[in-house]
């Protein structure tokens, strides 16, 4: 059932430490297939605490962004690790307002484009990131614990400079599917 | 550092295994780390540099049953389990609840089986069976025991031939066995030992079926079970079992027999398993109605016909011993889709058994592809592959550089050249293989694959041109010598470049398969196919009119020479196919592109990027192989940003495809798959025609028209609904 309630009310705020914490594994707990760790969480939000964002409506955690960045195979990449809004705050936007804003920070800091992995089967994810300019890049047979494939999407920032092909080149480079992503064991 | 003396030091013996060296010294750390412990609470996390997102993730939490799938198992070791008596021999004293209880063993064997094909591991499904695990007990009940050395036989025939074709990550899981007991002595008496047990239950079946007044004559046989009414239900239920054993194994015993020579018989066995999973299936009725269990389980998770609980199995027992971490839950399919399973899997066994082994290169490469059509699951996939590649050879009887000049339409004495001891031409037929292997995988590591194996295709053409340029100066002193070698160098390479730009086709193609594309992508897909066809069209043209030029001219000499000329020149069907092919891809790409200029549609625009991005990271493989030369976004734009409804050349596109769709049905009268494409082409164009008119006619005027894209009539070309909203 959807929650009646102006856009205007929701507030955005990044990170602020570990009060934060169980609100985030809560709503992942609640609305992800995946099961994560307190290790993986923390992995997270200790090392880019600026690039995770929680959205409250009146005081409510309803949902949140978890991402991290790093060098991967001679690219400065971001990666969206997590993104849940719970199901009754869902289609007004919150979603995409804070997976931009971890974008704008990700394109800030240098990187040269964004991955994720998305259930196959999760039509509303696939048209957000879509209408974000995100390709599926790859399919990832049997990819999560329940069975389902997923696609790898990825985001690729315009690049400043004409030097196009050593764009193209490093973005080539990955060869290892599994290196660095959230990749069950 | 120096050692920590702390209080409650535990003495730990220092090991000396790795002796001390010039730079190394061992210090006992336990009363420092057990200080650290101290300073940590719950939940905190050290974070090495080493500390990554996959040791992270590795970790589990204990008894959270999202992960922790039970390190406390009910028994201890399998020896616990069986001294309280989890898995008891016989299972019941009352012989007709034994063998109710050894049904449904059977049954649950069998969803157990179907859940390792589907990406299960061994140790949590087949070997979870206490009776498995211990081969020697089972040896005074020989019902039981005949059954277990048969799983046994298939496991390891199943986890044989999937090693022998690896093609990817996707059989890890399947092939893991660490320490079960995969084979064990007198496996490969199995069946004998089913043989023997099936001919009693026969016995046993005629018995209880003759008339009363016969019987004596057969009295000496002691029945099935002790309930008479229920005899010939359970002998019947008990014996498809076995025989759908019995023909499984055989099934896969066949198919391995080298060069395909079992496929014969393997077909027969496929049919016998098939009718066999038909009987069993009709059995479930009996098996319900006279269950012991009472509470039958719920239709969607019983993996039993009777619905009962199977004795002898836990899954939890390998959970310490079986892998490096503790797995995770899993779910067992049920009696019933395990089943429909079998059937299916059967059912592929059964085209790749059909298959005639086509000793031209393109028959073989259209099967894969045809056979992937009907998504087979890995084991299907593995014995694809293991027909197609044995012993480095094309159904381990062609060697690769014969199969090659074939493809290239050498005539048939060119196999026997010297060239084939080249490096390079030995590397062509290893790209070869690998190309096969990589067909038979699974669709979404095919493809990315196959974007990969594009670049050594573009290596190898190189290479192969300085290995025949290199040779030429070398080996070659006569003149005949030397335009046999300048031949087979011309037709390899451009055979080469044919087959490069059918893989980039298909990588290509199958993007859509995989839905990759979204709609607004469409455009420039098409453009890249249409771009790729045009290529490949013209290497298959150039090898064709090259094998006829070498045979004409042969010809020549004999015959009259003029007649030859003035004859009309007939495009060959299998480049008509291509142009087909072309003009659908061109008439798609040009529609979507005016869809985008005119009504502002299916394009492409994000706050983050452009559509150059979205075209460099699909194609990025295909550009960096130069496939095809000059390829880029900017040639993309260009050809499309003018494109308007009206243009005319777009519904003769449509047109043109209907026609020569058709024209062609005589070419491949005998080809019922080619037909069958010739028409989904046909219709591809012709809705194409009827809704590009539609939209020409009103596009613009009607803003409640709603245009989508649907694969309905072909899996790749798609076909235009006009509908209003």
């Amino acid at each position: 059932m959807a929650v009646e309630f102006d856009e205007s009310e929701i507030e955005y705020v990044s990170y602020g430490g570990e009060h934060h914490l169980p609100l985030i594994m809560n709503l992942v707990d609640q609305e992800l297939s995946e099961p994560y760790s307190i290790f993986t969480y923390r992995y997270f939000v200790y090392l880019w605490p600026n690039l995770s964002f929680l959205a409250f409506h009146k005081g409510k955690c309803v949902g949140t962004v978890v991402c991290k960045m790093g060098d991967h195979r001679h690219t400065f990449r971001g990666y969206i690790a997590m993104l849940v809004v719970l199901n009754s705050y869902r289609g007004r936007g919150i979603a995409t307002e804070l997976v931009s804003r971890s974008i704008k920070v990700m394109m800030r800091s240098g990187c040269e484009e964004v991955t994720l992995e998305a259930e196959v089967t999760n039509k509303g994810a696939l048209a957000l990131y879509g209408r974000l300019g995100f390709i599926r890049a790859k399919r990832l047979f049997r990819y999560y614990l329940n069975g389902v494939d997923a696609f790898r999407l990825k985001l690729l920032f315009p690049r400043p400079e004409p030097n196009y092909s050593d764009s193209v080149r490093s973005t080539l480079d990955e060869g290892v599917e599994h290196g660095d992503e959230l990749n069950t064991p | 550092m120096a050692e920590a003396e702390g209080e409650g030091d535990v003495q730990v013996p220092i090991s000396s295994s790795i002796p001390s060296g010039n730079d190394t010294v061992w210090f006992d750390v336990s009363s420092l780390l057990h200080r650290a412990c101290h300073d940590l609470r719950t939940d905190e996390l050290i974070s090495g540099e080493n500390f990554n997102l996959f040791a992270a993730m590795s970790a589990l939490e204990i008894m959270d049953p999202k992960m922790d799938s039970g390190i406390v198992s009910t028994y201890y070791s399998v020896d616990e389990a069986i001294e309280n008596g989890a898995a008891p021999i016989p299972l019941s004293f009352d012989r007709t609840s034994d063998i109710q209880h050894i049904i449904d063993i059977m049954d649950h064997f069998l969803a157990c089986e179907a859940t390792w094909h589907k990406g299960g591991s061994l140790a949590q499904t087949m070997f979870s069976c206490i009776y498995l695990l211990r081969p020697e007990r089972t040896s005074s009940h020989a019902l039981l025991h005949s059954f277990c050395i048969v799983i046994r036989a298939t496991c390891n025939a199943l986890v044989s031939a999937v090693s022998v074709s690896r093609t990817n990550e996707e059989e890890d899981l399947f092939t893991m066995a660490y320490g079960l007991p995969l084979k064990a002595n007198g496996d490969e008496k199995c069946l004998s030992l089913l043989h023997a047990v099936e001919e009693t239950l026969c016995r046993q079946l005629k018995a209880c079926k003759a008339p009363l007044s016969k019987r004596t004559a057969l009295e000496d046989i002691e029945p099935l079970q002790t309930n008479l009414d229920l005899e010939e239900g359970f002998c019947k239920a008990v014996l498809c079992r076995l025989r759908f054993r019995k023909h499984f194994y055989h099934v896969l015993t066949s198919l391995r027999k080298p060069q395909g020579k079992g496929l014969e018989l393997a077909k027969k066995h496929i049919i016998s398993c098939l009718s066999e999973l038909d009987s069993m299936l009709k059995s479930e009725d009996f098996l319900r109605n006279n269950s012991v269990c009472g509470t039958s389980e719920n239709e969607e998770e019983k993996t039993t016909a009777s619905g009962c609980q199977p004795v002898g199995f836990d899954s939890t027992l390998n959970s310490r011993s079986a892998a490096p971490t503790p797995p995770r839950a899993i779910k067992l399919l049920s009696w019933n889709k395990a089943v429909n399973y079998f059937q299916k899997l059967l059912h592929d066994l059964d085209v790749i058994s059909s298959y005639s082994l086509d000793p031209v290169f393109e028959g073989a490469l259209r099967f894969v592809v045809d056979v992937q059509k009907i998504q087979p699951d890995l084991v299907a996939r593995a014995h694809i592959q293991l027909l197609l590649v044995q012993d480095g050879k094309l159904y381990g009887r062609e060697p690769l550089f014969a199969v090659i000049c074939k493809a290239s339409l050498l005539p048939e004495g060119a196999k026997n050249h010297d060239i084939q001891k080249n490096e390079s031409v030995q590397q062509l037929g290893q790209l070869l293989i690998t190309l096969f292997r990589v067909l038979c995988a699974n669709t979404a590591w095919q493809r990315r694959k196959l974007g990969k194996i594009l670049q050594d295709w573009r290596i190898i053409y190189v290479q192969l041109e300085l290995a025949f340029r290199k040779e030429f100066g070398d080996a070659a002193s006569t003149s005949v010598e030397q335009n046999s070698l300048l031949k087979i160098c011309k037709h390899i390479l451009i055979w080469v470049e044919e087959q490069t730009y059918w893989i980039a086709l298909r990588f290509l193609t199958l993007g859509f398969e995989l839905e990759l594309y979204s709609t607004s992508e469409y455009c420039m897909v098409y453009w890249y196919i249409y771009v790729v066809l045009i290529k490949l069209a013209e290497k298959t043209h150039l090898k064709m009119m090259l094998s006829n030029d070498s045979s004409r001219r042969k010809s020549k000499k004999k015959k009259d020479f003029v007649k030859d000329i003035g004859k009309d020149y007939q495009v060959p069907p299998a480049v008509q196919l291509l142009q087909c092919y072309i003009y659908v891809a061109q008439g798609l790409m040009m529609m979507l592109a005016s869809l985008r200029n005119e009504n502002k549609i299916f394009l492409c625009m994000g706050p983050f990027n452009s559509e150059q991005e979205r075209f460099v990271q699909h194609f990025e493989l295909l550009q960096k192989a130069c496939l095809p030369d000059h390829a880029s976004y900017f040639s993309f734009s260009e050809t499309v940003s003018n494109t308007r409804l009206s243009t005319l050349s777009m519904h003769n596109c449509f047109k043109d495809a209907q026609r020569i769709a058709k024209e062609l049905r005589g070419s491949f009268a005998n080809d019922p798959d080619r037909l069958a494409e010739l028409r989904q082409i046909e219709q591809v164009a012709e809705h194409n025609y009827v809704a590009l008119n539609l939209l020409c006619r009103m596009g613009n005027l009607e803003p409640s028209l709603k245009i989508s894209f649907e694969f309905i009539h072909h899996p790749h070309f798609a076909t235009a609904a006009v509908k209003r909203s």
